[in-house]
């Protein structure tokens, strides 16, 4: 008898494990793979894409990076384990911007450089509209 | 070479050396910006409207701009160069919360030292040391000596703004008690100003600037981000600014008042 109750309350408590294993899966899938998801999700949100998908990008400051164009501004998207660590690389992400206007600015986890090095941003409207769509 | 051209040449070179307008920084450097703030006319002109910390390949001058955490950050007044945006009217000389206004947490106040009316792109946080009457924002608060010691200095900002034509703030309501423009304390010394012969007269505790323009005058344009200047040979420019309320019920449009 209490050989059995024992062996219910078992097979209780892996149901009850099994169901919230699926709700994690369901959670995961709406919530954004990684920091540089979650800045291209805001940006989707928003009507604002890269024309191409990003392709990933080498640099000296980051290892996660991808890099590509977005409404013609040339675009750097690096993932970090921490927002202090995408803080602390701002600076290097300058340097990729080289010698046009940009923005190298931290989002969380995520790094965001952009570089309009066509000029197709004159008065620098759309940087600051994909910086400020981008999370905290 | 008639004189008369000679003398307009020479006039034409020293208003063109003493406008403060942002340069190309040599060899393509990165200069940093934070905040919006206008373009050099060889940018195009007009407003850079990122608010956040970016760069540029052009300088930034001395009297518009002020050094915030390695940036240059804008305390003139946008609306002067073609912003659009949401504006706020203030009148007088104010602090600037820098940090407040471009979001980070390093403490920085600066100060505005425009004279008459004008607009910034942000309003004042909450709090005893600004009040609003008539629309405009008139501060009240007690200035710090940093204010004081750089005021001789920064107060060329005016002979900046003096000669732009935009649509100003229109202010016309009776300044409130403790304005630190009525204070009799923070009255300036004179200041020369760099254009030719133009003298700034103390304000005895006020609001309004206007130009006595002896005939025949002097004429400068400058034009919005960079100098477009036409001048004519003039003996001097006394610059005056008095305590008065203007009340010219809405039409006033163009320099300070």
């Amino acid at each position: 008898m209490r050989a059995a109750l024992l062996a219910s309350l078992a097979s209780l408590a892996s149901l009850a494990s099994v169901a919230s294993l699926a709700s994690l899966g369901a959670c995961s899938k709406d919530k954004p793979a990684g920091p540089r998801e979650a800045v291209l999700e805001a940006w989707k949100a928003d009507k604002l894409a890269p024309a191409a998908p990003l392709a990933p990008a080498q640099v000296a400051f980051a290892k996660d990076c991808q890099g590509g164009a977005i409404v013609d501004i040339d675009l750097l998207l690096c993932n970090f384990a921490t927002p202090a660590e995408a803080k602390a690389a701002e600076d290097q992400g300058l340097g990729w911007i080289g010698a046009a206007t940009g923005a190298s600015q931290a989002h969380g986890a995520a790094l965001i450089v952009l570089a309009d090095r066509k000029k197709a941003d004159p008065n620098g409207r759309m940087i600051n509209r994909l910086m400020k769509l981008a999370p905290k | 070479m008639p004189r008369s051209i000679l003398v307009l040449l020479a006039l034409v070179a020293l208003v063109l050396l003493s406008v403060p307008v942002p340069a190309a920084a040599g060899g393509g450097k990165q200069v940093r910006y934070v905040g919006i703030h206008p373009m050099p006319r060889s940018e195009g002109g007009g407003i850079c409207y990122i608010e956040g910390p970016h760069v540029h390949i052009y300088d930034a001058d001395r009297i518009q701009y002020r050094d915030h955490r390695g940036a240059n950050y804008f305390v003139g007044d946008p609306v002067a160069y073609g912003y659009d945006g949401p504006r706020y009217a203030y009148k007088g000389h104010h602090p600037i919360h820098v940090n407040v206004v471009v979001g980070d947490e390093d403490p920085d106040d600066e100060y505005c030292y425009l004279s008459g009316p004008h607009f910034h792109y942000f309003a004042p946080p909450d709090g005893p040391e600004f009040k609003l009457a008539g629309g405009a924002y008139f501060y009240v608060g007690e200035p710090p000596r940093a204010y004081v010691e750089a005021r001789p200095a920064m107060m060329r900002i005016n002979a900046v703004y003096q000669p732009l034509v935009y649509e100003r703030p229109q202010v016309t309501i009776e300044a409130p008690v403790g304005w630190i423009g009525a204070r009799a304390e923070f009255a300036a010394p004179a200041v020369v100003v760099a254009p030719p012969s133009a003298v700034i007269v103390p304000p005895s505790a006020g609001i309004s600037i206007e130009a006595h323009v002896p005939m025949p005058s002097l004429h400068v344009d400058v034009g919005i981000g960079a100098p477009a200047v036409i001048v004519h040979e003039a003996p001097g420019v006394i610059i005056e600014e008095r305590v008065r309320v203007k009340h010219d019920h809405g039409r006033h449009r163009g320099h300070y008042k």
